[in-house]
């Protein structure tokens, strides 16, 4: 098993992991009803693409390397809330380092080896939110979370910030998965069900 | 003690200088966001009833949660009390520089030496380096090393991090002779 473990993290040109997770016992002086914990898992893995410019074809490695991080991420996904089961939304994201372009970032988590996997390992239905960006090592990029089944569920609208400090190197790209096992603090300002009907012919204070 | 949250976070290096870690070189840190004890009091001249309410509490909530994430034995270890910006640093240190709050984790993780740590005030967001030594011998030099944290939302200005954090091995690729070969 080691064996293949060490494989594969040569296979990915994988450097670390970096697991984030936290749990909110109070929030606005108050305990949550619900307290959900949150958790994002990251790789550092070497850019399979450094120095080929924008006309390369992407899907060799794309269909090679986003299936081994989305086993690896959703595995200490999964591990660090407590099962699949737990889990309420989802999320992913990629920051790639300079020497990269974000069409590589893309490549990692846009496509069915990473999308699809992530929504099968995690068993949700919805399309995954995300965000990516081409950073310095240390920067922080917010990824946003919706719930895993039900996408419009506004309770679970929320985001956590992940961040690695030493990377992405130039030549490298962060991969993201993360997730929560409930809703914000204290969720209050309604839902599509009870929303009233919002136009600008119904409001009585039309911002002009 | 109010806790607003509980943040964990576990670092495993694959590959270091190019080549694989033989083991992957694993830190954990998990940190309390509590409220200050002495906010809002003004200046606090005796701080050891706030130090005897909260103190070893503290470390008892740490400590083995600090060992869980980990998930193997500890081999080097080190603390932090980050202060937001209406405390003084010395709120922080009251927490974490006494036998009360430190003698939790050197039980646990079966350690004898003194915690290395880091006290800081700053804003929500501010980033520290906590610094770990080995747990017995704190002059063994494979095992000096640091782990940077940053939390987004604190510490609030009245609020206080406490950290603990542990390291299953020295560094990653550590190769430097060690000190008795320079005495």
């Amino acid at each position: 098993m080691q064996e293949r473990i060490d494989h594969l993290d040569e296979s990915i040109g994988l450097r670390k992991l970096v697991l984030y997770r936290d749990v909110a016992l109070t929030e606005a002086g108050e305990a949550p009803a619900r307290p959900a914990r949150r958790a994002s898992v990251a790789a550092v893995i070497r850019n399979p693409w450094v120095g080929t410019g924008p006309s390369a074809d992407l899907s060799a490695e794309q269909g090679r390397v986003a299936p081994v991080l989305a086993r690896l991420l959703t595995d200490r996904l999964i591990a660090s809330l407590g099962g699949a089961d737990e889990i309420e939304s989802f999320g992913k994201a990629a920051m790639v380092g300079t020497a990269g372009e974000i069409e590589h970032a893309g490549a990692l988590i846009h496509t069915p080896y990473f999308g699809n996997l992530m929504r099968e390992f995690l068993q949700g239905e919805s399309v995954i939110c995300f965000a990516d960006s081409r950073t310095e090592a240390g920067e922080t990029l917010i990824v946003p979370l919706w719930h895993k089944t039900r996408a419009s569920t506004r309770s679970h609208y929320q985001t956590i910030s992940a961040r690695v400090s030493d990377a992405p190197r130039a030549d490298e790209i962060v991969v993201i998965a993360a997730a929560s096992t409930g809703p914000r603090p204290h969720p209050r300002i309604g839902d599509r069900m009870t929303d009233p009907v919002v136009t600008a012919e119904t409001l009585e204070t039309v911002p002009s | 003690m109010k806790i607003r949250k509980i943040v964990t976070v576990v670092e495993e290096i694959r590959s270091e200088g190019g080549r694989t870690v033989d083991r992957p070189a694993r830190v954990a840190v998990v940190a309390a966001v509590i409220e200050n004890p002495w906010s809002g009091q003004g200046f606090v001249e005796d701080l050891n009833p706030g130090i005897d309410a909260h103190a070893s509490d503290v470390g008892a909530l740490l400590a083995p949660a600090v060992l869980d994430a980990l998930e193997e034995p500890a081999e080097a270890y080190g603390k932090a009390a980050i202060v937001g910006l209406d405390g003084e640093i010395e709120h922080g240190s009251a927490l974490i520089h006494t036998l009360k709050f430190g003698d939790h984790f050197r039980k646990a993780a079966d350690a004898t030496t003194l915690l290395p740590a880091v006290e800081k005030r700053g804003p929500a967001g501010v980033v520290f380096d906590i610094p770990l030594k080995h747990i017995t011998d704190a002059t063994i030099r494979s095992h000096h090393q640091s782990f940077e944290v940053r939390i987004s939302d604190a510490p609030h200005p009245n609020e206080i991090v406490i950290a603990l954090a542990a390291a299953s091995q020295g560094r990653p690729q550590q190769r430097l002779a060690p000190l008795s070969t320079e005495q």
